[in-house]
């Protein structure tokens, strides 16, 4: 089973040991074979809406800094429960924040 | 399960590994550090539904597993100086090591266990799945698996295999042998070889797993990424290679849409990290090269197939197993033409090890079709179908045959005259029974269509050499005779002969239960004759040849004209009553008067009653029917 884990922008300032943590986490994730992909997203974005024959593209940002999505990583695993795990154990490391974990339905089913 | 259990049942699968992996380092048995490893788990089961789940559920399990051992450890009877040691040792040292899931890894596949049971132990160890899991992903029961883990666990605790990194050349054979499980384990989920599913997504997840997992811990090894890349390649397919009812699809008939491009490029990533390495490719290497090539097409038209015969070329001077040169076929056969494929899978036709695999009619019915020869190609489809055990697959091969044209006039079929020729009335149940065997084998291999007319004794001693090349002389004289009772029935010539009949060695003498034989009700003279063999170890001819005239009953001993034959108290006491007062003529007479035809010799006709000797062939005879055994057997039991 897929799921993507997005993380929503916060407030909290990233230091040297925020970085080990996440780099540690990312190393035993991928390791474990679990982590598929993870990438950090631009603030804002560029977004399109189409209306009748009508694409209109606006620059963002569009919602409250708090309410982005500032970062994402494609985990799979066996179970929902082990993906709700490793968001725990994520959550833990960047401390106060949300976290969005949805399953992927792809090729993969 | 409970949401807590569903919990820590995921944390259980996340952190097993390490956590057996670490206490295996400190109290050297797999088995034990599997028990403690499980003491933790109970823990877990019963405290975080109340006290929730720890912060650090991975240590929490950890601490818990090691202080269990520790308290084993002083429990035990054994209890000394060095037991308290090395229990103090265990509180110092650290939980575990980059290298101790490897080493685990590197004992559940060690080569002394069996290959099923390194499978199951990497599964339970490794992936953290419980025995009803893997009994569920392998059909079989739980209490089967578990015993396979028992044993496993049991043989290398005796073995006393050691929880160590092998080095040098020693590495790279135990080191195959995982790649090998884990590709096992791989298989038979993404090729199910039984069952209605197609696909048993969770082994080949857990199994892609495995091989990542492998890929960071022995970074250095190419044929460790050819695996991955082999694997990641071909699960990007999973979603392509099924239809919408559930049947196969081939490859260049899937919708590449479908492929899954993540774990392609995952696969090219690892194949890459393979060619870094710069050591000649082995065979997990040259198949991924093979995916890959395939994987690079961005429609089926555009396949390189001539790169892709020349890496089974390669592969099958590594590997010449019947499979990748079946497959290699198939490559020639697209590269270079039909014709050139089918000459490659005609060489196979012979191989006793594809005799049952549906994949060599398989192909050769897609060679033959392509070839423009759609009676023959329909037939192998057919015979694909009869071999499957998988249905969707089966399904999917009727239908092949069925969309072939079948432009040849009708004509009586094999299935259909082995069906009549069963019907038979003029023989006995038994007999059918065993033709029967040896038709329907027969129809198996060269395939129920095919026309009588085109069945030709070399077809038929090729079956015969793939189905009973090994069998016992006895075994392969009865299909051998089936075969031409058969074709003499059907006005055939005779389609056996180019088999020769085996000789068969004399039946073991093992079996003949003599006690058996003298507690039966048995006419006096068999009971006489058979103790007589039995008594004096002669040979039976010398025996039937005797007269009457020729014992000595006092002292127990004939004269044979060469020697005495001398026997002891059983025949004793039987003999006078055979003799019944006669003075001359034959010891062992025939029930009957030999007819008119050919007058026996005077020597053998008793003068008292005009009966003849009993013959060696009707007295072989008798004693056959009795118990199966040749008089011979008798003499020497």
């Amino acid at each position: 089973m897929r799921f993507l884990m997005t993380a929503l922008a916060d407030d909290n300032k990233p230091d040297e040991k925020l970085f080990t943590e996440m780099a540690k986490f990312i190393d035993e994730t991928t390791a474990a074979g679990i982590l598929l992909a993870t990438g950090g997203l631009e603030a804002g974005g560029v977004r399109l809406t189409s209306a009748g024959d009508e694409i209109t593209v606006t620059d963002g940002p569009f919602t409250e800094a708090k309410e982005a999505v500032a970062g994402f990583a494609l985990i799979e695993v066996r179970s929902r429960e082990e993906a709700i795990e490793l968001g725990r154990r994520f959550r833990q490391i960047v401390g106060d924040g949300v976290s969005v974990i949805q399953q992927v339905y792809g090729p993969q089913g | 399960m409970t949401a807590v259990h569903r919990t820590v049942d995921a944390v259980w699968k996340l952190e097993s590994a390490r956590i057996i992996a670490g206490l295996t380092r400190l109290v050297h048995d797999v088995g034990l550090a599997e028990e403690f490893a499980q003491d933790a788990l109970v823990a877990a089961l019963e405290q975080w539904p109340s006290a929730g789940v720890p912060d650090n559920p991975g240590a929490w399990l950890t601490t818990i597993a090691k202080r269990r051992a520790i308290d084993h450890i002083r429990r035990s009877e054994r209890l000394d100086r060095k037991h308290e040691e090395l229990a103090r040792d265990l509180d110092q040292q650290p939980d575990q090591q980059p290298d101790d899931v490897l080493r685990l890894m590197f004992i559940s596949c060690h080569p002394v266990l069996p290959t099923a049971a390194r499978v199951a132990l990497t599964l339970r160890l490794i992936g953290g799945l419980t025995a009803t899991e893997i009994a569920r992903a392998f059909l079989t029961t739980e209490a089967r698996i578990t015993q396979r883990i028992a044993a496993a666990k049991q043989t290398l605790a005796d073995e006393r295999v050691p929880f160590e990194l092998p080095a040098g050349p020693e590495l790279a054979g135990r080191l195959s042998s995982v790649l090998e499980v884990v590709y096992l384990i791989f298989n038979e989920g993404y090729a199910a070889s039984a069952g209605d599913d197609l696909i048993r997504a969770d082994l080949c997840l857990e199994a892609l797993r495995l091989g990542r997992q492998l890929a960071e811990l022995a970074p250095d090894e190419p044929e460790v990424h050819g695996l991955v890349a082999l694997m990641e390649i071909q699960a990007s397919r999973s979603a392509a290679r099924i239809g919408p009812n559930g049947e196969p699809v081939q490859l260049h008939e899937q919708n590449r849409g479908r492929w899954d491009q993540l774990l392609i490029r995952r696969g090219f990533t690892a194949m890459l990290r393979a060619r870094d390495l710069g050591r000649p490719p082995g065979p997990y290497v040259l198949q991924a090269a093979i995916a890959v090539c395939h994987a690079q097409a961005p429609t089926a038209e555009d396949t390189d197939w001539r790169q892709i015969a020349a890496l089974y070329g390669a592969l099958a001077r590594l590997l010449p197993t019947p499979i990748v040169q079946l497959n290699r076929a198939v490559a020639v056969g697209m590269s270079a033409g039909p014709q050139a494929g089918l000459d490659l899978v005609d060489a196979l036709l012979t191989d006793p090890a594809l005799q049952n695999y549906h994949l060599l009619p398989g192909v050769r019915g897609d060679l033959l079709a392509r070839l423009g020869r759609p009676a023959e190609a329909r037939r192998e489809f057919e015979r694909a179908a009869a071999l499957t055990a998988n249905s969707a697959e089966r399904e999917f091969l009727r239908r092949r045959a069925e969309r072939l044209a079948d432009d040849a006039p009708p004509s009586l079929s094999l299935g259909q005259a082995t069906a009549d020729f069963l019907r038979r009335e003029d023989l006995d149940a038994q007999t059918l029974r065993a033709y029967a065997q040896t038709l329907r084998r027969l129809c198996l291999a060269v395939g129920e269509s095919l026309p009588l007319a085109e069945l030709t004794p070399d077809r038929v001693a090729q079956t015969f050499e793939l189905a009973w090349a090994g069998a016992a002389a006895r075994t392969w004289n009865r299909h051998r005779a089936a075969v031409r009772s058969f074709s003499a029935w059907a006005d055939l010539p005779d389609l056996a002969r180019t088999l020769d009949r085996r000789t068969e060695p004399p039946s073991l003498r093992r079996g003949l239960d003599l006690v058996e034989l003298w507690a039966r009700e048995l006419p006096l003279r068999e009971r006489v004759l058979w103790r007589l063999l039995a008594e004096s170890s002669a040979g039976p001819r010398s025996v039937l040849a005797l007269n009457v005239d020729d014992l000595d009953l006092d002292e127990r001993r004939a004269w044979t004209g060469k020697t005495w034959i001398t026997w002891r108290s059983q025949t004793a006491s039987l003999l006078p009553g055979l003799i019944a007062g006669r003075e001359r003529g034959p010891v062992f007479l025939a029930d009957r008067r030999r007819g008119p035809g050919r007058p026996p010799a005077a020597a053998d006709v008793c003068p008292h009653t005009g009966r003849t000797r009993l013959s060696y062939e009707r007295a072989e005879y008798l004693f056959k029917q009795a118990t199966g055994h040749t008089l011979r057997d008798l003499r020497e039991s």
